[in-house]
């Protein structure tokens, strides 16, 4: 299911997995957007997300902040969370600052859909 | 020489400006400090000074030097006074001052320099060692005193130094202000006194004063001029006034921009004295010299009733002790400044002011002496002064002569200097880093060069298109080669001839007297005539034919008998223009002739054009917030790849200026709102500066790991991951706090980032 709210990030649904893509610069503003679609999708029933990097070149620590929310929101609600398509400078940037250890990253968002559907439905905390 | 350059130790006695302030003056501080060494003993040194170049502090610096230093040179400082009296005053100030200071040396008590003592005081504080001769001296002057033979008095007050026993060092006299003695010429001639009194006696000395009366002064004085040295003062150059505008700023806490900055270096031509004067007139009126517009207002209003004002009128009235004397002078002086007249008879000046023969020579004079003109016999000429003297003159004028009404006269002043300020800035910049005619013919010195480098025509067959390694293995390969004269004296072809001035540049065109072989005879005499001709292609016979006519027939009305035409072009010549010049034995040059002319024959690196790959700088002021982050990420990108750090280089040094930014934006609490950006390139590194004003961010100097313990930690951590980021991503980072705000510089090498 297409997002057509009033927010700009584009997002769509697969089953129960919300997949909502991060535009280029993952900033305070995006970062904010895309955790309110997020949690929309969360309060719609999905019971996956999965944020999807492929147009992302750059991301400020105000994003991956926001990110670590979206994390602990998923995990609250008990939904999988991967990230898809994040070039290896952002997952520098994510290891950095912690990040993967809360998350799976995935090749693209074929594989990330493919990783929930295999996996048990809480997330396994490393 | 022991320089004690810690501040911890260095105490700061006469100076008024801290010695790690004390910009552009080291070479001549080292010259002056070395006329004390005891090889010099006896010898003095002149001290020729530019207008407004500073003297003054140079010589307290110097002062302080010795005193720290603690070694057998006692330092003594004099300045004669504007506003002294008569000579014998100036001598028992001269006396008073001298044993006040070697008191303060011999006790180490920089104190007593400063404090108001009588001469029963002075020999009471003197040490047990000296109280023998400085007694005596006090009472032979009380003798002297009350002779009536004032000559006696002030030849004994300016010998006080030679009598300090020799055991207890030796005296070190510098004297500042000598066209200032001049003045108390009330029956001894004061400055003719002192030269006589330290040219024979057996001391070092420096004796500073304005360049055009010093040396008269010692002629007039009958000074052995093989015992006395020479050393001229001019303003300081770019750099070094640039950073004394900073310092002085930050100093007196005036806000400035670097643009600011820059024109009031321009402005004042690099006067330390007009520089700080007009730096304290902001200070004083708590304005910011941020814009043209804020540095011409305080300008405006500097030159009707300011420190600049000030600084001129006393000038004036130094020359000039009569009101309307002073006035009759301003009107023709402005007169001839603003019709550009380079040469007005001075007799006509004379009859204007209707006054004695001698007292119109004594203004005349002190014009001179002070080069607001150039007085050579029966010509004068009132366009030499500086731009700020030019200004001075303007608005006296309208106001004192043409009683013009005074807002009108001050808005025109800051319209016409917002106006000028442009185009002073852009003379500036074209010349920064250019290699001028005049330059390049003052280093010719017999050195031998290829000689393609002087024939276009040639040079464009065998070099045209080659590559710059190319071009320099061809010319190692050159057998012909060209042997340059030796140049004694370059100057503009302005000056030769005015008409000139109607078809180019000043620097574009030098006239240079030079000699082959460096062999001084008529046979060996050669005058060289160059011309750089302005054209985007190459030059067309045409207009290589005007240009040649211009230079010979300048040759030919001088009345030269050998002469060398040389003509430059950024692109060279056509062939028929070229085939026209070897017909007249010219020479012809493209620009890139002459840059390879300037490497083979420069030691002067002034001389050498700066490489673009080294040193470059790229300044850019962003506002906060906005996303305004990444204009300065996009640029960097394209700075870092010119210097062909990899892909995921470029992305880290982005993101390091990312959260630069942002930690400014959200930190600072900066009042302009604005980021400044640096970029620096070079050959191995790039170095990135972000700067604002406002407050030290709080999370300075968090090493923190930015680990996750649980969500509420994690939340307050988040906020301080910026800098945490900057460290890993970039090799050095350094944060600066600044009078004004903070400033993070951050540098990526070029070796770690590849492979």
């Amino acid at each position: 299911m297409d997002s057509l709210s009033g927010a700009t990030v584009r997002s769509h649904c697969v089953g129960t997995t919300a997949v909502v893509y991060a535009s280029d610069y993952l900033n305070k503003l995006t970062g904010e957007k895309i955790e309110r679609e997020c949690r929309r999708q969360l309060d719609s029933g999905c019971r996956a997300l999965v944020i999807d990097f492929g147009d992302t070149h750059l991301v400020n620590s105000i994003g991956i902040s926001i990110l670590l929310g979206i994390i602990d929101v998923a995990e609250k609600s008990g939904a999988q969370i991967v990230f898809s398509d994040v070039n290896n400078q952002t997952v520098e940037l994510f290891d950095m600052l912690g990040l993967t250890r809360h998350v799976a990253l995935a090749k693209d968002e074929q594989e990330a859909l493919s990783n929930i559907s295999q996996l048990d439905p809480t997330p396994t905390l490393h | 020489m022991n320089t004690l350059t810690s501040s911890d130790n260095f105490r700061r006695i006469l100076s008024r400006v801290p010695r790690h302030e004390f910009v552009g003056r080291a070479a001549e501080l080292e010259r002056v400090a070395a006329q004390a060494k005891q090889e010099k003993n006896g010898r003095g040194l002149l001290l020729l000074m530019a207008p407004s170049a500073g003297v003054s502090e140079l010589l307290r610096q110097t002062f302080d030097q010795f005193f720290n230093e603690r070694t057998e040179v006692i330092p003594f400082y004099f300045a004669f006074s504007r506003y002294g009296t008569t000579a014998v005053s100036a001598a028992i100030e001269f006396l008073n001052t001298f044993l006040q200071q070697y008191l303060a040396f011999r006790r180490n008590d920089p104190t007593l320099c400063n404090s108001a003592l009588s001469l029963q005081d002075l020999v009471a504080l003197a040490p047990t060692a000296d109280l023998d001769w400085i007694d005596q001296l006090v009472q032979i002057y009380t003798r002297v005193r009350f002779s009536n033979d004032d000559k006696e008095l002030v030849r004994f007050c300016l010998g006080a130094p030679q009598r300090v026993p020799t055991k207890h060092g030796r005296p070190f006299v510098m004297l500042d202000g000598s066209q200032l003695a001049e003045n108390l010429n009330t029956g001894v001639a004061m400055g003719t006194e002192v030269l006589r009194v330290f040219g024979r006696a057996d001391l070092s000395f420096v004796l500073a004063g304005l360049r055009r009366q010093i040396i008269n002064a010692a002629h007039e004085a009958e000074c052995d001029f093989e015992s006395l040295d020479r050393l001229r003062l001019e303003k300081l150059d770019t750099d070094d006034a640039n950073l004394l505008v900073e310092n002085v700023a930050r100093r007196q806490q005036v806000p400035t921009s670097s643009e600011a900055r820059e024109l009031m270096v321009q402005q004042f031509g690099g006067s330390p004295l007009l520089i700080t004067s007009f730096l304290q007139a902001a200070h004083e009126k708590n304005a910011a010299l941020v814009s043209y517009l804020d540095c011409e207002r305080l300008y405006a209003d500097e030159l009707l009733g300011g420190h600049l004002r000030r600084y001129f009128d006393e000038l004036l009235e130094e020359v000039a002790p009569k009101l309307d004397t002073r006035i009759a002078l301003i009107q023709l002086m402005w007169e001839a400044a603003a019709n550009a007249e380079k040469s007005v008879p001075v007799e006509a000046w004379r009859k204007h002011l209707s006054l004695p023969a001698s007292e119109f020579v004594e203004i005349l004079r002190g014009l001179h002496i002070y080069e607001f003109v150039n007085w050579n016999g029966p010509n004068l000429d009132a366009t030499t002064g500086s731009q700020v003297w030019k200004d001075y003159l303007k608005v006296n004028y309208r106001l004192a002569v043409k009683n013009e009404p005074r807002a009108l006269v001050v808005a025109e002043a800051i319209a016409d200097s917002l106006k000028r300020a442009p185009d002073t800035m852009a003379l500036h910049y074209r010349q920064l880093g250019k290699v001028t005619l005049r330059k390049i013919l003052d280093q010719f010195d017999c050195q031998h060069v290829p000689k393609v480098l002087f024939d276009y025509s040639t040079f464009a067959t065998n070099y045209k298109g080659m590559s710059d390694v190319e071009l320099v293995a061809g010319l190692k390969s050159e057998s012909e080669f060209f042997k340059l004269p030796r140049t004694v004296h370059v100057a503009s072809c302005f000056s030769f001839n005015s008409d000139f001035r109607q078809v180019c540049e000043e620097d574009k065109c030098a006239v240079g007297h030079s000699f082959e072989d460096g062999i001084y005879n008529d046979e060996h005499e050669i005058i060289w005539l160059a011309a750089e001709i302005e054209s985007k292609m190459e030059v067309e016979k045409d207009t290589t034919e005007l240009w040649f006519e211009r230079l010979d027939s300048l040759a030919r009305t001088l009345g030269f008998l050998r002469y060398q035409v040389w003509l430059i072009s950024n692109e060279g010549f056509t062939s028929e223009a070229s085939s026209f010049l070897q017909s007249r034995a010219a020479f012809s040059s493209s620009q890139r002739q002459l840059e390879v002319l300037v490497d083979q024959i420069g030691e002067d690196q002034s001389l050498r054009p700066r490489p673009l790959d080294e040193g470059d700088e790229f300044l850019m002021v962003v506002p906060m917030g906005d996303d305004n982050e990444m204009l300065a990420a996009t640029t960097v990108e394209q700075v870092a790849r010119r210097l062909a750090f990899p892909p995921a280089a470029i992305n880290q040094i982005k993101t390091a200026i990312v959260e630069a930014c942002i930690n400014a934006s959200e930190h600072s609490h900066s009042p302009d709102q604005k980021i400044y950006q640096r970029f620096r390139v070079e050959s191995d590194k790039l170095v990135v500066t972000i700067s604002s004003r406002g407050v030290l961010p709080k999370n300075v100097g968090s090493g923190s790991s930015p680990s996750i313990t649980n969500n509420n930690e994690a939340a307050e951590e988040r906020r301080g991951w910026g800098l945490k980021l900057i460290r890993t991503l970039m090799d050095e980072v350094e944060f600066e706090r600044v009078d004004e705000g903070t400033s993070l510089r951050m540098i990526k090498y070029l070796r770690n980032s590849s492979g």
